[in-house]
C-alpha cells in the first residue's frame, strides 16, 4: 500500500507509485470527512494476482484499494475449501435455484441470474473474502477528491471476442446504465454521477455532482457489469446472450435445461479459472436440487433450503457454506393507516414477538433474531448497543395496546405464499402476536399479486423479506429514505432521516459515517415504520471434492470465487 | 365423413378464437405487473412506466388484442417479455418433451391398465378383482408428488439405478434420454393406469352380460376370441374417451412431474410464464394446448367410428 496526496490537482500518474501508501483509515483521518478534498489513496498491487497469495486492501471504508482475488485469505465460510494444490480441468455441474429470465447485464433479476452473469462479465470492483472492496477490472482505485473517483484499469484485459477493454467501454457502460431506456437497477443510485471520463493512461474518472461515499460499492454491484461498446452497438440482444471479460465464456443456453459456460483462456488473472467450464442446470424445486446433489447429478447447489441444512452438514461427502448476515425479514406498518398509525400499536407488535423462538419455528434455528438495528455485523454503522431494543415483553405489548384503546386487536396481515423464506417468518409472527392479544388474519398472495397489494396499501400490516442491495449502510435509503422504494409503499417519510442519509452518502470518514447510520438506525427503531424480524441463514452446498469455493461475507457475490474453484477428483 | 370433418374444422377455429380471447382478457385481470417482474424488486415508477410503454402495455386493451390477434393469425406468437426469445421457439422445444412424456405415459397406462381391467372385469367380486381394485384406488389417490418423490428416493437415491434431474436431449444421448424418462413416465402412468383399469373393468362387466357374448360362447369360440374380439372390442369405447381426456389433461398438467424430475416441458413453461406475467408466453402455450385438446377430441371421435362400425358421422 502506499502514498496519498492531498492535492486535488495531482496528476494521476503520480497516484499509484508503489510502496509508500498510507492505509485508507490513516488517509481519512488526515483528510477529514466532507472536507477531504484532494484525497487519493493508492494501493500497491496491480499485477495480476495469483489465487493464493493476494490479499485485500484491508480498508474498512472501502474506497481505495487494489486488485485481488475474493477467495484469498481466511474466511468463515471457506473452511477446508481451499486445501491442497488446485488441479485444472473438469466441468462443474451447478444446480441453479432459478432459471434466469434473461441475461441483461444492467438489470438485476435475482441472485441466481446474477451468479451466472458474474461468471461471464466483470465489474470494476468486487469484494474479498472478508467483504472488503478490492479491484476486479480495476488495478487500483481511489478518490482524487470528494467528487472525483479514479479507477486504473488492468492492462491487457480482453473481451471474449478478442477486443481489448478500453476506458471507452467503461464510459459507455455507465452511459448505458444511466440511460432511461435501460431501466438499470443502479440508475437511481448513480444520479450524482455527472460524467465518466478517460484520464491519463488506462484510467477512468467518475465525476460527481455531490460527494458520494457509496460510489465504490455501486461499482462493485453485479448490476454494474462492464460491457463492450462495440458489441452492444452491433445490435446484439444482451437479454439472450452474454459476452464480457469474465473467467468463463458463454457457449449456449437451452431454456429450462442448461446454461453452458466454457473456460476463458485469456482471463485477466493468469492461471484462472481452474475449471474447464460450468454447466448451470435450473432446478427450481428445493428438494429436487438437494436430491440431485446427493445423487451426484450435480456437484454444487445454491439456495440450500433451511430444512435440509442440518442433513447436508451431517453428510460426510457434502460441504455446506452459509452466512446469517444478509437475508432478513420485517413486519411493515402502513404508516398513516389505522390502527397502526398509532406508535403504541406499532410498539406493541415489536414487543409481542419472541424472535429467538421465531427463528426456531420459521427456520429450524437457521437464522438469528433481530431485536435492534438492521446493519449487519462488520459493516459501517453496525450498532451492537441497539440490540435488545425490542426484546420480547408480552405484558408491555398488552399494556401498550390497552393504552392505545385496544383490549384485543384483530388485524389483516399480508404476506406472499411464493417464497417460504418470507412466509414462514410471517407464520411465526402470527403465532407470537397471539401472546399479546393480537389476532393476525393471514392473507398469503402470489408474489406479483402480493407486491401490487402492498403498493395499494390494502392491508395495514405485511411481512416481507429480502437482502441489502449492496454492501453499504446506504442500502437503508431504499427502506427509510422518503423516496425509497419500501418507505414509499408504507407512506413513511422523515426529514431527519433523509438529512442523515444524505450526509451518510456524502461522508467519506468511516467513523463519522458509523455515527450517522447509528443515528438513523436509532430513529427508525423509535419511529418504527416496521419492526425487523429475523435474519435467515443462506448459502451453498457442494460435494467434498469441490475445492476453493468461498462463501463471501458479501453473500450474493460469492459465486465470483467459482473462478478459483477446482475439482479434486 | 368429409363434411363432418369440415364442420369440425370450423368448430375448431371458433373454439380456438374463443379460448384465445378469454385467455387474453383473463390474463389482464390477474393482478401483478410484467414490468415489475422484469425489473426486479426496487424499480422506480418511472422505470416501470417506461418498460410498460416499451412493451406496449400502456395501450388500450383492445389495441393490444387486435395487434396480438393479427400476429397470431399470421402464425407469429410474439416475443417473450422476460427472455426476449420468440415464443414459438420456446413452445416448440417444450412441446416435443411434453408429447414424449404423455404419449409414453399413456401407452404405459394402456399396457398395464387394459389387461388388468379385463382380468378384474372377468373375475368381478373375486380375489383378483379385490386386489386389483385396491391397487387402482391407491394409484388414483396417491398424488404425483408423492409417487414421484418415492420413486426418486428408491431408484435414484437408494438403488442408484436411474439418473435424476439433468435433462439430456435425445439427439445428445438417446440411452440416457430414455433412462431419464422412466421415472416421470412411471409417475404419470401410475394414476393413468388406474383410471384405464377401472374403466375397462366396469365396461367389461357390462359387456360380458350381453347376449352376443353368450352366443359367441355357445358357438364354441375359444375364450380368448370371445374376450378379445367380442367383449373387449365392444367395451373399449369408454376407455378410449377416458384416455383422450387423460391426454388432454396431461398436456398442461404435468407441472409437478416436470419440476420433480427436471423435465423441461410445456407445463413448467406455462407456470414460469404465469409467475412472471409473461403474457405472450402464457397466451402462446394456452393457445397451443387448446388446439391440441380439440384435435385430441376429434381424434377420439374418429376412433369411435373406426372401433365401432355402428357409429357413422355424416
Amino acid at each position: 500500500m502506499r502514498e496519498a496526496s492531498a492535492d486535488a490537482s495531482s496528476r494521476s500518474s503520480t497516484l499509484w507509485t508503489p510502496d509508500t501508501a498510507l492505509s485508507r483509515r490513516q488517509v481519512l483521518t488526515v483528510g477529514g470527512a466532507l472536507t477531504a478534498t484532494g484525497l487519493l489513496i493508492a494501493c500497491g498491487g496491480g499485477s495480476s494476482s495469483t489465487p493464493t497469495t493476494s490479499s485485500s486492501s484491508g480498508s474498512s471504508g472501502g474506497s481505495g484499494g487494489s486488485a485481488g482475488t475474493p477467495g484469498a485469505g481466511a474466511t468463515p465460510g471457506s473452511s477446508g475449501g481451499s486445501a491442497g494444490t488446485p488441479k485444472r480441468g473438469g466441468t462443474l455441474r451447478y444446480g441453479l435455484s432459478t432459471d434466469p429470465s434473461n441475461f441483461e447485464p444492467h438489470v438485476s433479476t435475482g441472485a441466481a441470474s446474477g451468479a451466472v452473469k458474474l461468471m461471464v462479465y466483470s465489474t470494476l470492483l468486487t469484494y474479498d473474502a472478508n467483504g472488503q472492496l478490492i479491484g476486479d477490472l480495476a488495478e487500483s482505485f481511489g478518490w482524487v477528491d470528494d467528487k472525483t473517483f479514479e479507477v486504473k484499469l488492468r492492462k491487457g484485459v480482453t473481451f471474449h471476442n478478442g477486443d481489448e477493454l478500453t476506458p471507452e467501454d467503461v464510459i459507455f457502460t455507465f452511459q448505458r446504465i444511466k440511460h432511461p431506456d435501460t431501466a438499470a437497477t443502479n440508475a437511481g443510485r448513480l444520479t450524482a454521477l455527472e460524467r465518466v471520463e478517460a484520464g491519463d493512461g488506462n484510467t477512468v474518472r467518475f465525476h460527481l455532482s455531490t460527494p458520494m461515499a457509496t460510489l465504490p460499492y455501486v461499482l462493485a454491484d453485479n448490476s454494474c457489469m462492464i460491457v463492450s461498446k462495440k458489441w452492444i452497438e452491433s445490435g446484439v440482444d444482451p437479454k439472450t446472450t452474454m459476452m464480457g471479460t469474465g473467467p468463463f465464456k458463454f457457449i449456449e443456453r437451452k431454456p429450462g435445461v442448461s446454461i453452458v459456460l466454457e473456460r476463458n483462456e485469456n482471463y485477466f488473472i493468469s492461471g484462472l479459472p481452474y475449471l474447464d467450464g460450468i454447466t448451470f442446470i435450473p432446478m427450481p424445486d428445493d428438494n429436487a436440487r438437494v436430491t440431485a446433489l446427493r445423487t451426484g447429478t450435480v456437484d454444487f447447489i445454491d439456495y440450500v433450503p433451511y430444512t435440509q441444512m442440518d442433513a447436508i452438514a451431517q453428510t460426510k461427502n457434502l460441504v455446506l457454506k452459509t452466512d446469517k448476515v444478509l437475508g432478513f425479514g420485517w413486519l411493515a406498518f402502513v404508516y398513516d393507516r389505522e390502527p397502526v398509525n398509532d406508535l403504541r400499536v406499532r410498539q406493541a407488535f415489536a414487543y409481542a414477538m419472541d424472535r429467538a423462538k421465531m427463528v426456531q419455528i420459521a427456520f429450524n434455528g437457521h437464522g438469528e433474531p433481530i431485536t435492534g438495528g438492521i446493519i449487519p455485523k462488520g459493516w459501517v454503522g453496525h450498532s451492537p448497543d441497539l440490540e435488545g431494543t425490542y426484546d420480547v415483553d408480552y405484558d408491555k405489548a398488552k399494556a401498550l395496546l390497552k393504552e392505545a384503546g385496544f383490549d384485543n386487536l384483530k388485524i389483516d396481515l399480508l404476506t406472499t405464499s411464493t417464497y417460504s423464506v418470507i412466509q414462514r417468518p410471517a407464520i411465526a409472527a402470527q403465532a407470537e402476536l397471539k401472546n399479546a392479544g393480537i389476532e393476525a388474519n393471514m392473507i398469503a398472495e402470489e408474489w406479483l399479486t402480493f407486491r401490487q397489494t402492498v403498493q395499494a396499501g390494502t392491508y395495514p400490516v405485511h411481512v416481507w423479506g429480502t437482502a441489502p442491495a449492496f454492501n453499504d449502510p446506504d442500502f437503508l435509503t431504499d427502506y427509510v429514505g422518503s423516496n425509497g422504494f419500501f418507505a414509499k409503499q408504507i407512506h413513511f417519510s422523515d426529514e431527519q432521516i433523509d438529512k442523515w442519509l444524505t450526509e451518510g452518502r456524502q461522508t467519506t470518514d468511516p467513523a463519522l459515517r458509523g455515527e450517522i447510520y447509528h443515528e438513523v438506525e436509532k430513529r427508525v427503531l423509535e419511529l418504527l415504520p416496521w419492526t425487523y424480524l429475523i435474519r435467515r441463514e443462506q448459502g451453498e452446498a457442494m460435494a467434498n471434492y469441490v475445492k476453493g469455493y468461498t462463501h463471501l461475507a458479501a453473500g450474493s457475490w460469492s459465486q465470483i470465487t467459482l473462478r478459483e474453484t477446482w475439482l479434486d477428483k | 365423413m368429409t363434411r363432418y370433418l369440415a364442420r369440425r374444422g370450423l368448430y375448431l377455429l371458433v373454439q380456438v378464437l374463443v379460448v384465445a380471447t378469454l385467455v387474453f382478457l383473463l390474463l389482464r385481470l390477474v393482478p401483478g405487473d410484467p414490468a415489475r417482474a422484469i425489473l426486479g424488486e426496487t424499480a422506480t415508477e418511472d422505470q416501470v412506466a417506461r418498460v410498460r410503454r416499451e412493451l406496449g402495455l400502456d395501450r388500450p386493451i383492445y389495441a393490444q388484442y387486435v395487434s396480438w390477434m393479427g400476429k397470431v393469425l399470421q402464425g407469429d406468437l410474439g416475443t417473450s417479455i422476460t427472455s426476449g426469445r420468440p415464443v414459438a421457439t420456446d413452445v416448440r422445444d417444450r412441446l416435443g418433451n411434453t408429447l414424449e412424456l404423455i404419449v409414453l405415459a399413456t401407452v404405459a397406462s394402456l399396457i398395464v391398465g387394459l389387461p388388468l381391467g379385463v382380468i378384474a372385469g372377468l373375475r368381478a367380486n373375486r380375489l383378483p378383482d379385490f386386489v386389483l381394485s385396491a391397487a387402482a384406488m391407491l394409484g388414483l389417490s396417491l398424488p404425483g408428488f408423492v409417487v414421484g418423490t418415492v420413486l426418486l428416493l428408491i431408484f435414484a437415491l437408494r438403488l442408484r439405478w436411474l439418473p435424476q434431474s439433468q435433462y439430456v436431449a435425445w439427439s445428445e444421448n438417446p440411452v440416457e434420454h430414455l433412462k431419464l424418462l422412466v421415472l416421470p413416465v412411471l409417475t404419470l402412468a401410475s394414476s393413468a393406469a388406474a383410471v384405464v383399469m377401472r374403466m375397462t373393468r366396469s365396461s367389461m362387466l357390462e359387456v360380458v352380460r350381453q347376449d352376443y357374448i353368450k352366443l359367441a360362447r355357445a358357438k364354441g369360440l375359444s375364450e380368448r376370441v370371445v374376450i378379445l374380439r367380442h367383449a373387449l372390442k365392444n367395451a373399449i369405447n369408454p376407455v378410449v374417451s377416458v384416455v383422450g381426456l387423460e391426454l388432454a389433461t396431461l398436456l398442461g398438467g404435468t407441472v409437478i412431474v416436470e419440476t420433480i424430475f427436471g423435465w423441461p416441458g410445456l407445463s413448467s413453461l406455462l407456470i414460469a410464464g404465469v409467475r412472471a406475467r409473461d403474457y405472450p408466453v402464457v397466451q402462446g402455450v394456452v393457445l397451443l394446448i387448446a388446439v391440441l385438446t380439440i384435435l385430441i377430441n376429434l381424434a377420439i371421435d374418429i376412433a369411435y367410428a373406426v372401433l365401432d362400425p355402428r357409429i357413422r358421422y355424416s
